[in-house]
């Protein structure tokens, strides 16, 4: 093949018009083909490790043993009628039955069914976000509650588990597109430890501070994120110290910061709102 | 601009892996797709994953052109190679997200990035298209080799002085130069990197050779 890009083009004919066509076809289908097949070949192992991720993560945030019972409920929002959807599963059941318990905007139960698991819910519905109820003995162990908040630069999502009580016993940014060294900073282990151990009223005032983070609070929380069992034995007088001051800003990312903490403040506060609802609709599952 | 268009036959595998490594490095040399060489090497672990990322799809990218080449009509031939480009990022894309989730977690935005990565294309037009199977086999894994350990060599410098780890590891309390971990940073740490290749390279050729070729080119 000869180089041809800047000699004057010739006309094209109607036959190499249908057969630059054709050549485009061709490898546009070719290619479409190639990635159907790589599509069906590994869509199952995405979803299986998506789902295994997200339980050990789930396990691990509250400290549960392997076999603990996982309850997903899922809320949407139902555009027209104004209500509220929970839809309450085991997490990656594909067969049974789900608990459905509808609600109006201002909190009146508007109906209660049980629907197969593998009936997708309808198009219409909005998905307004996800919670993980850990169950023991048919009683609620802990939470883990998706939540979101608005970042330096793009929404920012995080998990944050509860115990039954609401206070906090881990928080996990699972999406985030803030700076690497500055604002994605938030999503270290020694960031997210400040939060735990903090009540759910201690969350709703909670504020954020530009003080430079004392040193040995800031080893402290590295040595707990590492959740070792005697760890807040040994931190105990730190813990006493901290627990009652702000969150230290990551230098540098004040706004990534007060975006996580707003982020935690509501998630727990519009959590606990509507497990009051919620908690009584779901006793059978649990 | 030192590409340097291969119509006649081609060099041993030997040469045109040293090739891609040294003589025509995509990011040192041919100073092609410098802006994911940016994005992506803050730190090492970052580059090295892109960097295989990137070695895969030149070399499946290259063989596809090579072995279709016959079938390709020329006047349509860069979109027909940005259609096989984009069929093996995706499909580079999926399999990662299906078997490597953690890993996915880092670099999924940038994989599907690769896309526009002008050194890709380049080779396809200036190598791929016109030699035959195995030259292009080696070209494409040389250049792939290339990218891949100038990604690593700019990733272990931002890190080191940017963050004061390696691959994760703290190696000095702080940030000595936060600057580096920086877009614009990561600019400098190319530009002085560049520089260090050029002295090498001169230092090589015991000062025969005149100022080093110069490096132009454009692209992302």
């Amino acid at each position: 093949m000869s180089l041809n890009v800047i000699q004057p083009k010739p006309r094209l004919s109607g036959r190499e018009l249908v057969r630059i066509v054709l050549s485009m076809s061709v490898a546009c289908l070719a290619g479409a083909a190639v990635l159907g097949l790589v599509y069906l070949g590994t869509d199952r192992y995405r979803r299986a490790s998506a789902e295994a991720a997200e339980r050990g993560a789930i396990h691990d945030m509250l400290g549960l043993e392997a076999d603990a019972r996982l309850l997903e409920v899922r809320q949407y929002l139902v555009p027209g009628a104004r209500r509220v959807v929970y839809r309450a599963a085991p997490l990656g059941a594909t067969s049974g039955t789900a608990h459905e318990v509808t609600f109006t905007l201002d909190g009146a139960l508007a109906g209660e069914r049980d629907v197969p698991v593998a009936v997708p819910v309808g198009k219409e519905l909005t998905p307004l976000g996800r919670m993980f109820v850990a169950a023991r003995a048919g009683q609620p162990a802990g939470f883990v509650v998706q939540g979101e908040t608005r970042g330096y630069k793009a929404t920012i999502r995080l998990f944050v588990a509860m115990k039954p009580d609401f206070e906090i016993v881990d928080m996990r940014v699972i999406e985030l597109q803030d700076d690497p060294g500055l604002g994605a900073e938030v999503a270290q282990p020694w960031f997210r430890e400040q939060y735990v151990g903090r009540t759910a009223e201690e969350i709703a005032r909670l504020d954020v501070t530009r003080d430079p983070m004392p040193e040995d609070w800031k080893q402290a929380l590295v040595a707990l994120a590492r959740r070792a069992p005697d760890g807040p034995a040994r931190h105990r007088d730190l813990l006493q110290r901290e627990r009652t001051r702000p969150i230290y800003a990551v230098t540098g990312a004040t706004i990534s910061s007060r975006a996580v903490t707003e982020g935690v403040r509501k998630t727990v506060d519009h959590f606990r709102r509507r497990w009051w609802l919620l908690a009584p609709h779901l006793e059978g599952s649990l | 601009m030192s590409t340097v268009i291969h119509p006649g036959p081609a060099p041993g595998a030997r040469q045109l892996i040293l090739n891609g490594i040294f003589a025509e490095n995509p990011v040192f040399r041919l100073a092609l797709s410098l802006c994911p060489a940016v994005a992506v090497t803050t730190t090492v672990l970052n580059g090295l994953l892109l960097g295989v990322a990137v070695l895969f799809v030149q070399v499946l990218s290259s063989v596809t052109v090579t072995l279709a080449k016959r079938l390709i009509h020329p006047r349509v031939r860069i979109p027909v190679y940005t259609v096989i480009i984009a069929v093996w990022v995706s499909a580079i894309d999926m399999s990662l997200a299906a078997f490597a989730p953690a890993l996915y977690a880092q670099v999924g935005l940038y994989v599907k990035l690769i896309v526009a990565f002008a050194i890709i294309i380049s080779r396809l037009e200036v190598f791929a298209s016109r030699q035959p199977l195995v030259p292009t086999f080696f070209d494409g894994l040389g250049m792939g080799l290339g990218f891949l350990l100038a990604l690593l060599m700019i990733g272990a410098f931002r890190e080191l002085l940017g963050s004061g780890s390696f691959a994760g590891i703290p190696l000095v309390p702080g940030k000595p130069l936060l600057f580096f971990a920086l877009p614009a940073g990561g600019f400098f740490s190319i530009a002085l990197l560049m520089a260090l290749f050029n002295w090498i390279e001169r230092r090589n050729q015991g000062g025969r050779a005149g100022p080093a070729k110069s490096a132009g080119g454009h692209g992302v």
